[in-house]
C-alpha cells in the first residue's frame, strides 16, 4: 500500500527502510549531523505549501525523522532546497542529486567538501529513498 | 578595428635576432576569433605543416583572444600551439595565470616566434620595448629558480618560462607561467627549448584593449558575477579545486586506478581527494588574472618524508596520476611530483602515465631493477617515482626512455608494451576514464590533439556538471555508460567547448554562468553581434580546420580508436562491466560532424564554413 509522499507516516516508513538496509550502517559509518529537505511550493502539483523534512543521521544510526517547521528545518547542519518535481525526479533517479546541485536545480546550505567526502552516504540514502512505497501529491487521484 | 582586440600580433625570428608587428584584418577575426583557433589558421597559412616539430621551421605560437583582459570572469587565458614534438599533428595547450592580459596591455595580441636562436635568450616585451637577451647563465635552472631570477628586479613582469625538460627535448615538456600556471601537453616546452628560448618576458603600458559597447559589457560581467556566486560548482572548485572530482570521481567510475586496470578503490580516492588535501594542506586559495572562482591551489607539507614550503598544488588529474593510477595514497608524496614536474617543466599527466607505464612493466618483469639503476617501482614507491620524475627530465637512465611520453616509451621498449598505454593519436589520455563516460571516449577519438577533456565541454555536460537546454537539446542527467545519444552530445558541447580557447575563457568560469551570459559579454566586447548560431558555427569552423591540418599529417578514420586498455571492461567499480559502443558513436558523430568515409570533413561542410584553402588542399 503505498504512502503518501513527504508526511510523518511516509518519513517513518523511509526511517525504517534506512534501518532495514543491509548495507547502510558500514556506508553511512562516518557520517555526522542532520540533513532537511525543503520542499518549494507548486499548487499546480498538489504541493500548496512548502513543507520542510528534518532527518538526523549519525555515525550509521537513524535519530529523528520528522516533518516539521521552518525553524527546526534551518536548525539542521545540512539543508537542501527544491522545486517539488526536482525531488520527485531524484527520488526516481531521473536526477543525481549532485548533479542536481551542481546544475542549481537544488540548493544546498552546509558543508560542501563534507557532503563530496561522504558521497556515498548520500547516494545510498537517495538509494533506499526510491524503494519506500510512494504516493505522490500529483499522483492523488 | 573589432572591439577587445590590441590589434598587432608580434613575429619574432630568433634565427635572425629580429622582430616586426603584423596585423589581421576584422574579416579574419570574425570567423577565426582567436587564440588556437587563429593559431590553426596562421600556421596553415604561413608555415610548412610537414616540418620536424622540433625544428625551427615549426613556429610556437602564444595566443590570446578577444576577451582576454577585459576583466569578465576568467579570461586571463592564452594557448600555446605548434605542431607537437610529442604526436606529431595539431598541438595547443590552453594556460591560465597572468601572462595573457599582461600580454593584451603589452599592445599585443599574440606572439608568433619563428626560427632558432643560435644561443639561449629570453625575449622580453616590456613597456613597449622588445629585446632578445643572452639566458646562457639561465639555461639548466629550474622553473622556480629562473622565474625568480627574471622577475627579481621587477615583480610585475609576468614570465614564460621552460626548465630543464624543455631545454632537453622531452617531448612531454610544459612550459611554466609564473610557477603557477601550466602549458603542459603536448611537449610545446620542447619546443620552446629547440628554439634555445628559455623565457619570454611581459610587461604592458599600452591600457585595456577598448570594447565595443562599454555598457552591455557591465550589464553582461554583473550577471556572470552573480551566477558565479550562486553557482554550486564555483563554490566546490573554491573550497576544493577541480580535486573536489576525487571522491565523486571514484563512485562514478570516472577515476582510473593502477593505470586503468581497477576501480571502486574508495578509500584511497579519500586520501587524494580535495576535501583532504583542503583539511591538511592548503594554505590558501590562488585565483588566475580576473577571476573570482579561485580554484587553483596554494599548499605546504610541514611533516613527514615529502616536506613541501608553500607554493602551488595539485590539481584533479595530477592527484590523479600521481595518486590513484600509481596506487599511490599518500597526498604529500603527489604534492611533492606535482612540484618536480613545475619545477623541471614536464606534463604531469603524461608525466605520471610513463611512469604507471614503467610499473606496471616492473611489475611484470618487463623492466628491472637493473634497468632502474636500482630503483624498486613496486606500486606506490613513490620516492622512486620522485627519483625517475627527476631523471625523466634530464633524460638519465630509464628515465631517457620515459622523458617523451608512455606511447614513444612503449614503442622503445617493444612487445605489448603499448597495450599498457591509454592514449589516442599519441597523447596519453587525461584523467577520465571513457568506460565511466562514453561521451568522453568519443570525445577523446575525435580531439583534433588527441586525447583530451579541454577540447570541448563533454566534462561538465555528460558529467552533468552544467545543463544547457536554450543552446541544444540535452538532458539534464546522462547514465554514463551508455552510448546512446552520446554523439550528438559530444558533437555540441565540442561545439559550443571549443571556444573557450578561442575567446579565451576558463572552462570552469564557463560552466559556471548561462550561456547568455557569455555571448552577450563576448557581444559587448567585440561588437561582432553573434547569436547562438554563430558561436557554434565559429566552434564548427575550429574543429574542422584542425582536423583538416591533421588529415594533411595523414590522420583518418584508422585514428579514431580507443586503445585496447578501455575497449577492455574493468571488473570493479562504478564503470565495471562496461565499455563505450565506439561503432555506433562514431557512426553517428561521423554523419553530425560530416565526416567522409575515410575521417576527412567533406568537401560541401569545408565550403560552408568558408575553409576554401584547405578543401582545395585536402582535394587537390
Amino acid at each position: 500500500m503505498p504512502i503518501k509522499a513527504m508526511t510523518q507516516e511516509w518519513m517513518d516508513a523511509y526511517k525504517a527502510a534506512i534501518q532495514a538496509d543491509p548495507d547502510y550502517r558500514n556506508i553511512a559509518k562516518d557520517w555526522e549531523g542532520s540533513v532537511a529537505l525543503v520542499v518549494n511550493p507548486d499548487p499546480s502539483k498538489n504541493v500548496p505549501e512548502p513543507i520542510y523534512l528534518f532527518m538526523d543521521y549519525w555515525h550509521g544510526d537513524v535519530g529523528e525523522f520528522v516533518v516539521c517547521d521552518k525553524a527546526k528545518a534551518e536548525s539542521a547542519k545540512f539543508v537542501m532546497t527544491g522545486d517539488y518535481a526536482r525531488w520527485k525526479q531524484v527520488a526516481f533517479k531521473e536526477l543525481d542529486a549532485t548533479k542536481a546541485l551542481l546544475q542549481g536545480k537544488l540548493k544546498m546550505k552546509g558543508d560542501l567538501p563534507y557532503v563530496v567526502r561522504n558521497i556515498k552516504t548520500v547516494n545510498k540514502v537517495i538509494d533506499i529513498l526510491g524503494k519506500v512505497d510512494t504516493l505522490w501529491p500529483d499522483d492523488h487521484k | 578595428m573589432a572591439g577587445g582586440y590590441a590589434g598587432k600580433f608580434l613575429r619574432v625570428d630568433l634565427s635572425k635576432g629580429s622582430w616586426d608587428d603584423f596585423t589581421i584584418a576584422d574579416d579574419v577575426l570574425r570567423q577565426y576569433i582567436g587564440g588556437s583557433c587563429l593559431a590553426a589558421k596562421l600556421f596553415l597559412e604561413r608555415y610548412p605543416i610537414e616540418a620536424d616539430p622540433l625544428s625551427p621551421e615549426n613556429p610556437l605560437m602564444i595566443m590570446t583572444g578577444p576577451m582576454v583582459g577585459s576583466g569578465f570572469p576568467g579570461t586571463s587565458r592564452f594557448s600555446v600551439c605548434a605542431k607537437s614534438p610529442q604526436t606529431g599533428i595539431w598541438a595547443e595547450s590552453a594556460c591560465g595565470g597572468t601572462f595573457g592580459p599582461e600580454l593584451k596591455r603589452a599592445g599585443y595580441d599574440g606572439i608568433v616566434i619563428e626560427g632558432r636562436s643560435e644561443k639561449p635568450v629570453v625575449l622580453s616585451i616590456i613597456d613597449s620595448k622588445i629585446a632578445l637577451s643572452d639566458a646562457s647563465s639561465l639555461w639548466g635552472k629550474d622553473i622556480y629558480e629562473a622565474t625568480d631570477e627574471l622577475k627579481a628586479a621587477d615583480r610585475s613582469i609576468k614570465a614564460l618560462v621552460i626548465g630543464p625538460a624543455g631545454e632537453n627535448l622531452a617531448r612531454i615538456a610544459a612550459i611554466g607561467n609564473d610557477k603557477g600556471h601550466f602549458s603542459g601537453r603536448a611537449g610545446l616546452g620542447a619546443v620552446m627549448g629547440s628554439k634555445n628560448l628559455k623565457a619570454v618576458l611581459v610587461k604592458g603600458n599600452a591600457g585595456k584593449a577598448p570594447k565595443a559597447d562599454d555598457d552591455a559589457f557591465k550589464t553582461a560581467m554583473k550577471a556572470a558575477m552573480q551566477e558565479i556566486k550562486e553557482s554550486a560548482l564555483a563554490e566546490g572548485l573554491h573550497m576544493m579545486g577541480s580535486d573536489a572530482n576525487m571522491d565523486l570521481g571514484m563512485v562514478t567510475g570516472d577515476v582510473p586506478v593502477k593505470n586503468w586496470t581497477s576501480g571502486g578503490e574508495f578509500d584511497l580516492a579519500n586520501s587524494l581527494s580535495g576535501p583532504t588535501m583542503r583539511e591538511k594542506y592548503l594554505t590558501k586559495a590562488h585565483a588566475c588574472t580576473n577571476c573570482p572562482i579561485a580554484c587553483k591551489r596554494v599548499v605546504k607539507v610541514e611533516d613527514g618524508p615529502y616536506t613541501a614550503e608553500e607554493g602551488p598544488g595539485p590539481e584533479y588529474e595530477t592527484c590523479a596520476v600521481f595518486g590513484t593510477m600509481l596506487m599511490n595514497p599518500d597526498l604529500t608524496a603527489v604534492i611533492k611530483a606535482n612540484e618536480l614536474c613545475n619545477r623541471y617543466g614536464m606534463d604531469t599527466i603524461s608525466c605520471g602515465s610513463a611512469v604507471a607505464l614503467a610499473m606496471e612493466l616492473f611489475e611484470k618483469g618487463t623492466v628491472t631493477k637493473e634497468q632502474l639503476d636500482g630503483l624498486d617501482l613496486s606500486w606506490g614507491r613513490m620516492d622512486s617515482v620522485l627519483e625517475l620524475v627527476k631523471k625523466m627530465a634530464y633524460r638519465q637512465g630509464f628515465g631517457d626512455i620515459l622523458a617523451d611520453g608512455a606511447v614513444h616509451a612503449a614503442r622503445r621498449i617493444g612487445g605489448d608494451a603499448i597495450d599498457a598505454v591509454v592514449h589516442v593519436k599519441g597523447l596519453e589520455a587525461p584523467m577520465h576514464d571513457p568506460r565511466g563516460f562514453h561521451g568522453m571516449g568519443l570525445a577523446y577519438m575525435m580531439s583534433n590533439r588527441g586525447a583530451c577533456h579541454l577540447q570541448h565541454f563533454v566534462l561538465a555536460t555528460e558529467q552533468g556538471m552544467a545543463s544547457w537546454p536554450q543552446l541544444f537539446d540535452m538532458k539534464d542527467d546522462y547514465q554514463g555508460t551508455t552510448s546512446e545519444g552520446k554523439a550528438a552530445l559530444v558533437y555540441n558541447s565540442e561545439n559550443y567547448g571549443i571556444l573557450a580557447n578561442s575567446l579565451a575563457i576558463c572552462h570552469y568560469v564557463a560552466y559556471s554562468i548561462k550561456p547568455e551570459t557569455l555571448r552577450d559579454a563576448f557581444n559587448a566586447v567585440t561588437g561582432f553581434g553573434f547569436t547562438f548560431t554563430n558561436l557554434l558555427s565559429t566552434g564548427m569552423r575550429d574543429w574542422t580546420l584542425k582536423r583538416g591540418f591533421n588529415n594533411l599529417l595523414g590522420i583518418s578514420k584508422k585514428d579514431d580508436i580507443l586503445p585496447k586498455r578501455i575497449m577492455t571492461a574493468l571488473d570493479a567499480g562504478g564503470a565495471a562491466g562496461s565499455v563505450p559502443d565506439v561503432d555506433l558513436l562514431l557512426k553517428e558523430y561521423y554523419e553530425l560532424r560530416g565526416l567522409d568515409e575515410r575521417g576527412f570533413p567533406k568537401a560541401e561542410i569545408l565550403a560552408v564554413l568558408g575553409l576554401d584553402d584547405l578543401k582545395a588542399r585536402l582535394y587537390q
